[in-house]
């Protein structure tokens, strides 16, 4: 794994995701400082809401921002799960009743398949396209 | 530190003079009656879990995940310290505003749902098992003290400096004795094994510092349904000082780099992490991110407001606000509950705003005290000194750092060195020069080996420490305060690139290049280790209670066996067996870890 070379057709798309999403934060968090820096008198002499420009945009939009871009990360990265027919809530359902008792069993089951390492079917179709192995690996 | 930061330079000492300091018996009452209630609370959900605490504990949902990370960011630093900053600072204190709430977008994107998947949740025991190294296990846990040490120090400040308003006794006593009741607090939490509820304990803090931010806005017609947005009408009548940016030292550099020292802070802090592990999947831990943000933006958007409210009573009050006869760095460190006194609101509810002030150092010093004690106890003293510790030995261990830390802690609280925020941004400079780079090359580059997270580690923590002796530390200790001359400074210009709250934009890339470079100079992980970081960033699902770890020893068999002999058979041998070691010795950990959840 390294994040720079991504090996799987997954983890380009994630780091896509993930690298758009780091630039558009930068922006939202250093733009509005670093435009006070160079632009003081625009910034500080505009006004919005009652404040100076550069105040709303770093107290209102600098939280508000983060957050809204987590929206936004997170509801592309369940898309992006769809895309791959990941379904991460199947697991807990089957898991619930067997995580204490049958841990070591389950370990040891993965032995004769690879997919059975989360011992429920639907693991089992997610590797079913003949990717799963690499994607593990990987 | 205190000049840096163009702040009227009058000592801390100087006390909370406009604060109304006499015993009030409501407050009073309702300060104990939260704690109690904490404890209550905890102690019903722990009854309730016993059947099976850890699948219970697991199931947490987004929402109450969500609060319960919202919860670990009520300390004192953001319900009293973050307004204190903003009023006295003015623009600067933004930089803490935006470090505090932008650093989860960095945690959600780099690291929360593969934190989930790796399945470590304390820093010693991800970086301990990540590079194999009981060394790098041990850096962790003093980093993880230390941090608790910090942090709690500026709980401390805040517990006495309103416990001053409730109990109208000296500020020497009231440390003391508020201190003494933390103790109390938590070998209370711990005899009834109390897992606190942080859910529940948002709700009652948020409720507490809302009330009080409405009841001013109301009552002195600053504001109607949303004080968060309607204080942008009273920001232009402040004075230049409130919204003037880069005013006096606070340059743009500093700016910059205090917030992205608390940015990489937040994504390193030990007690953050904890909330990613206790969920069932990893679409929960990143929902319950953004949970966690949104409900930490109500505090950060609120806390700006209560500032400028604050700064409008005093200075309609007092007359001047900044420089001399303005407020003093204590009374700013106590604005939330001089806004709500100077406003006149009724004892009761000036009382509540101030209990939920106290509630929440205590409850938060009382968690950083645990994970410390966990730390020494269990990954230095267990994992290095003495292997064959008795479970007594670790517990007196556990007890006798929780009581040195709370005297050191109490001692340096008398004599505070600069405002609890910046107490607190201290301890996330530290948190991310030394264990954000580890959490996320050890996540993103599988090739970091035990040597790179080793030297990288220790390059972090010297210099976390230069720049916070530079200027910080004299300001405590008399004798290096008069070695250090001027403004209690010795290098000035070591300052002002490296300042101490935001040394880590210096350090994390320092930090990074020397754990790459050692990392490329020595021996590669064992592909063990390898499969495990891979695992991490697999989509393939994984069970509710499973860890990088067990999937990669249960697929080992098959996938690796091909592949190992191939590419490094012969090295595999060597530090398997170094890997196993550390492997076998963490499986008692689990029982220690579920009490760490505070913060």
């Amino acid at each position: 794994m390294n994040i720079l070379r991504p090996s799987t057709q997954f983890m380009r798309d994630h780091l896509r995701l993930i690298w758009i999403g780091f630039f558009a934060w930068v922006l939202v968090i250093f733009g509005p400082v670093t435009a006070t820096y160079f632009a003081q008198d625009f910034m500080t002499s505009v006004t919005f809401l009652g404040f100076p420009l550069h105040y709303f945009l770093v107290a209102v939009g600098g939280p508000g921002g983060a957050l809204v871009l987590s929206v936004i990360y997170s509801w592309r990265r369940d898309k992006l799960d769809q895309k791959y027919g990941i379904d991460h809530s199947s697991t807990t359902g089957v898991e619930t009743s067997s995580v204490d008792t049958d841990q070591p069993a389950a370990t040891d089951g993965g032995v004769d398949d690879t997919a059975g390492k989360n011992d429920t079917g639907d693991a089992v179709e997610v590797t079913d396209d003949g990717e799963g192995i690499e994607e593990v690996t990987d | 530190m205190i000049e840096a930061l163009a702040i009227d330079p009058t000592p801390l000492q100087l006390l909370p003079e406009a604060l109304d300091q006499s015993f009030k018996a409501i407050p009073a009452i309702t300060t104990i009656g939260m704690l109690v209630l904490f404890l209550v609370i905890g102690y019903v959900f722990a009854v309730a879990d016993t059947d099976d605490m850890w699948v219970a504990g697991r199931s947490i949902g987004n929402v109450e995940n969500g609060m319960a990370i919202g919860a670990n960011w009520m300390s004192a630093a953001s319900y009293l310290g973050m307004a204190a900053l903003i009023a006295l600072s003015g623009f600067y204190g933004l930089a803490f505003v935006v470090g505090w709430t932008a650093g989860y977008f960095i945690l959600l994107i780099f690291m929360a749902a593969q934190m989930r998947r790796f399945g470590k949740y304390t820093a010693p025991d991800f970086v301990g098992d990540r590079f194999n190294s009981d060394g790098a296990r041990a850096i962790a846990a003093i980093t993880t003290i230390l941090i608790g040490f910090v942090y709690a120090v500026g709980q401390a400040v805040g517990m006495g400096l309103v416990g001053m308003y409730i109990f109208g006794a000296d500020y020497t006593v009231l440390v003391v004795l508020m201190m003494a009741i933390t103790v109390g607090y938590l070998a209370l939490s711990g005899m009834l094994g109390a897992t606190k509820n942080m859910a529940v304990q948002y709700v009652i803090l948020i409720v507490a510092f809302l009330a009080g931010l409405w009841a001013v806005g109301l009552t002195q017609g600053y504001a109607t349904v949303l004080p968060q947005i309607e204080y942008g009408a009273l920001a232009s009548d402040l004075g230049a000082e409130f919204t003037e940016p880069f005013r006096g030292d606070t340059s743009y550099y500093l700016w910059v780099a205090t917030a992205f020292s608390l940015i990489v802070g937040t994504a390193g802090l030990p007690h953050v992490l904890v909330r990613f592990y206790t969920v069932e999947n990893e679409t929960i831990a990143r929902w319950s991110c953004v949970w966690g943000l949104f409900f930490i933006c109500v505090l950060y958007l609120s806390a700006p407001a209560f500032a400028a409210f604050g700064t409008d009573l005093y200075l309609s009050e007092f007359g001047t606000m900044w420089g001399d006869g303005g407020m003093s760095a204590a009374e700013g460190d106590v604005i939330v509950v001089l806004a709500s006194q100077l406003a006149g609101l009724p004892t009761w509810l000036v009382g509540l705003v101030a209990a939920g002030g106290i509630a929440a150092a205590i409850a938060t010093t009382a968690g950083l005290f645990i994970a410390a004690s966990s730390a020494m106890s269990h990954d230095i003293y267990t994992s290095i000194i003495n292997p064959e510790a008795t479970q007594r030995q670790q517990v007196l261990v556990g007890r006798l750092t929780i009581v040195a830390l709370g005297v050191v802690t109490t001692l340096t609280a008398l004599d505070p060195p600069a405002l609890i925020g910046e107490l607190v941004a201290l301890a996330f400079a530290l948190a991310g020069s030394v264990l954000f780079p580890m959490f996320f090359l050890g996540l993103w580059w599988e090739n970091t080996n035990r040597q790179g997270a080793l030297a990288g580690m220790t390059t972090g923590l010297v210099i976390w420490t230069v720049a916070t002796f530079n200027s910080i530390v004299p300001e405590t200790v008399g004798f290096l305060g008069d070695l250090a001359g001027e403004n209690n400074v010795f290098f000035p210009t070591l300052e002002t690139w490296v300042p101490a709250i935001g040394s880590a934009l210096v350090a994390v890339p320092i930090v990074f290049a020397v754990t790459i470079v050692v990392s490329y100079l020595t021996e590669e992980p064992p592909e063990e280790t390898k499969l495990m970081v891979r695992q991490c960033h697999s989509p393939e699902p994984m069970g509710k209670d499973m860890t990088a770890e067990d999937v990669v020893q249960s697929t080992d068999a098959v996938t690796d066996g091909g592949e190992d002999a191939a590419t490094d058979g012969g090295e595999d041998v060597v530090t398997d067996g170094g890997g196993d070691t550390v492997v076998d010795t963490e499986q008692p950990e689990t029982e220690t870890d579920d009490n760490q959840s505070g913060g």
